[in-house]
């Protein structure tokens, strides 16, 4: 991206920091207990809770990289968003009310811990930690390495720092969020979530009508795009520049996977009462609704505007949005976007921390039957732990991070989402099923994301799937299917005996 | 080189829209159904699964028409239909169907008496 160094940008990004700074010293002194720092005490309201679900949800790749993407293949790409209109009310549904009232009656902090009461076998359970860790370690490297490139575009440290800059804008934007979430735990995770949130809300919105202004409204854009040479008609076809099973899979992974995403379903062990659920999927729909307009919106001005011969045809596709916002929005709109995608990335980064911090502190021990005595302090060890882990594969493997990043979100979705989704809904699924699923899951997105798209060793085989299909989809298909079939197949004495607090709330 | 070529061509390509865009509404199903009825979520999942499902397959008939297609809100139909029908129409239906059938089928105030009086009973957290 062109480093576009203005004092509105900085001075935005300044503000922002010292706020999310702010707010992990006032949390700090309310977090005192593992309960506290793990899932804020179940303390938590549904307003809060939406708003850090949906921006713990969403990360700078809506901001940045959503807006590129539209940029190089036009609405196709709305497949990956568009499934937000109903995945609020599915989650609800589908897992939300269970994991909220077993986190009620019993100690549950993590999704590792419902899956230990679930199916009652720690094997399931330390499998299911272990997926957590994999996923968590690729996402967190993937923020912690845009944290650092947007921080070094944002303050334009290469030309002071040159070949330092980058780890040292990674530290930077690294220790920002290692304090809050170290300090403040979860209770630091709602509250910047909810600042982060509503800051990403009021950009987004803001941008939209922008880009409706620049570009002379929806149908002008859309008319000035199909008629481009150098975009056409195809750009605003759903199928016109992808194919069907690509385009599809993108919904299907990121509609039904959203199901096994740790650090969303997280945040229904945080809520303070069951009834909280009842608005929480207008709410978190909404939100996510109006972040997802800045992906619409500058996805289509850019095309338009270049179309109109107003900007010059994009080299990198990414440089859409910050093109656009420096070009046609305020000063103080682009410092407010460029604080938007710094709160995108942090907010989904302290979720990470906090759910990785008790994969190794909870999960791991407990899948070998051992307990670390001092959780809330050994939660804090982990959390500047798994920070620096992250963050050292994040600077040293460049290339692998992003990639593993880009497959977390299916990592999780193909060996979490069945067990949690159909195990919380149907009794006959047992621990056996579970996990054979969730290890399928695993291996098989690991392995052809892997095999397909490493260029790291020459030695192995290239692996890629014809006519587009993605590997998160067949992983998914894979893992949903292995618990089906093994669970049909189990005879009828081997059904488990359920625990009765798992029998009661799913019978509610 | 995995060999997927099953997965090309029309009908390979509709029976994976029709599967996608059931399985979420069967996903819910399975979640909500007591004593295996739907109660009044029983219309908006059938109207949820309808209009994912005439999205899809109305975006897949109307592949490469862009030019021919008539517009509507600012879009080529196709595109109106991805938008409108796939992403708004879905967040109304949904997050409204959730509010409203919340109290009388989600968690009644039966339910929340059941769970107040077991979560009393076992005093609090118990391990998990």
């Amino acid at each position: 991206m062109t480093p576009p160094v203005n004092l509105s940008v900085v001075g935005s990004a300044v503000i922002y920091l010292a706020l999310v700074t702010g707010v992990g010293i006032w949390a700090a002194g309310r977090t005192k207990s593992a309960k506290d720092f793990f899932i804020a005490g179940q303390k938590i309201g549904w307003i809060v809770t939406a708003f850090a679900t949906m921006s713990a949800a969403f990360s700078g790749f809506v901001f940045m990289g959503g807006p590129g993407l539209m940029y190089r293949v036009g609405v196709a790409s709305l497949f990956i968003c568009i499934p937000v209109g109903f995945t609020s009310g599915f989650l609800c549904w589908v897992v939300g009310k269970r994991l909220r009232l077993l986190a009620g009656l019993r100690e549950i902090y993590t999704v590792p811990d419902v899956i230990l009461v679930r199916y009652g076998s720690r094997r399931a359970s330390g499998l299911a930690a272990v997926a957590v860790i994999i996923g968590t370690i690729g996402y967190l490297g993937a923020q912690i390495q845009a944290l650092g490139i947007l921080i070094e575009m944002v303050f334009g440290t290469r030309a002071v720092l040159g070949q330092w800059s980058l780890p040292a804008a990674m530290i930077l934007g690294c220790a920002v969020v290692v304090f809050y979430a170290t300090a403040g735990g979860m209770v630091a995770g709602v509250y910047t979530d909810l600042f982060q949130g509503i800051l990403m809300v009021a950009a987004a919105v803001a941008v939209f009508y922008y880009c409706l202004h620049s570009g002379g409204g929806l149908e002008a854009m859309s008319r000035s795009i199909v008629g481009s040479e150098v975009f056409g008609p195809s750009h605003l076809d759903p199928f016109g520049t992808l194919p069907v099973m690509t385009a599809v899979g993108f919904f299907f992974v990121f509609a039904v996977g959203l199901l096994g995403q740790p650090h969303m379903l997280h945040k229904f062990f945080m809520l303070s009462d069951p009834r909280a659920l009842k608005w929480m999927p207008l709410v978190i729909g909404l939100t996510q609704s109006a972040c997802v307009l800045i992906w619409l919106g500058i996805g289509l001005a850019v095309p338009a505007l270049v179309a109109h011969g107003r900007m010059i045809a994009l080299v990198n596709p990414d440089q859409a949005a910050p093109q656009f916002l420096l070009s046609f929005t305020p000063p103080i709109l682009a410092g407010m976007v460029f604080a938007g995608v710094l709160a995108a990335i942090m907010s989904t980064a302290d979720s990470f921390l906090n759910i990785g911090s008790a994969a190794i502190v909870r999960d791991l021990p407990k899948a070998f039957g051992r307990r670390v005595p001092n959780e809330f302090f050994w939660g804090r060890v982990a959390v500047v732990g798994i920070a620096g882990i992250a963050a050292v594969f994040a600077f040293l493997y460049q290339d692998l991070i992003a990639l593993v990043g880009t497959f977390a979100f299916g990592t999780f979705a193909a060996a979490l989402a069945p067990a949690v989704a159909i195990g919380l809904n149907w009794r006959r699924v047992t621990a056996t099923a579970a996990t054979a699923s969730m290890a399928t899951g695993m291996v098989v997105n690991l392995g052809l994301e892997f095999l397909s798209k490493q260029t790291f060793l020459d030695w192995l085989p290239s692996v890629s799937l014809k006519a587009g299909v993605l590997p998160a989809a067949v992983s998914l298909s894979a893992s949903f299917t292995v618990l089906l079939f093994l669970t049909w197949l189990s005879p009828a004495e081997t059904q488990p005996d359920l625990d009765p607090d798992v029998e009661f709330v799913m019978d509610l | 080189m995995l060999v997927c070529g099953w997965f090309e061509g029309f009908v390979p390509e509709l029976s994976f829209v029709l599967l996608v865009m059931a399985f979420p509404a069967a996903l819910i199903a399975l979640a909500v159904a007591r004593d295996g009825k739907l109660g009044p979520l029983c219309l908006p999942l059938l109207a949820l699964t309808l209009m994912l499902e005439v999205c899809g397959i109305a975006m897949l008939l109307l592949r490469g028409q862009i030019l021919e297609a008539p517009w509507f809100g600012g879009f080529p139909v196709a595109a109106a239909i991805q938008i409108y029908g796939l992403w708004l129409g879905p967040l109304l239906l949904v997050a409204l169907a959730y509010g409203l059938t919340f109290d009388h089928w989600e968690l009644r105030e039966e339910d929340l008496r059941r769970f107040d009086a077991r979560r009393n009973r076992s005093d609090g957290n118990t391990e998990g």
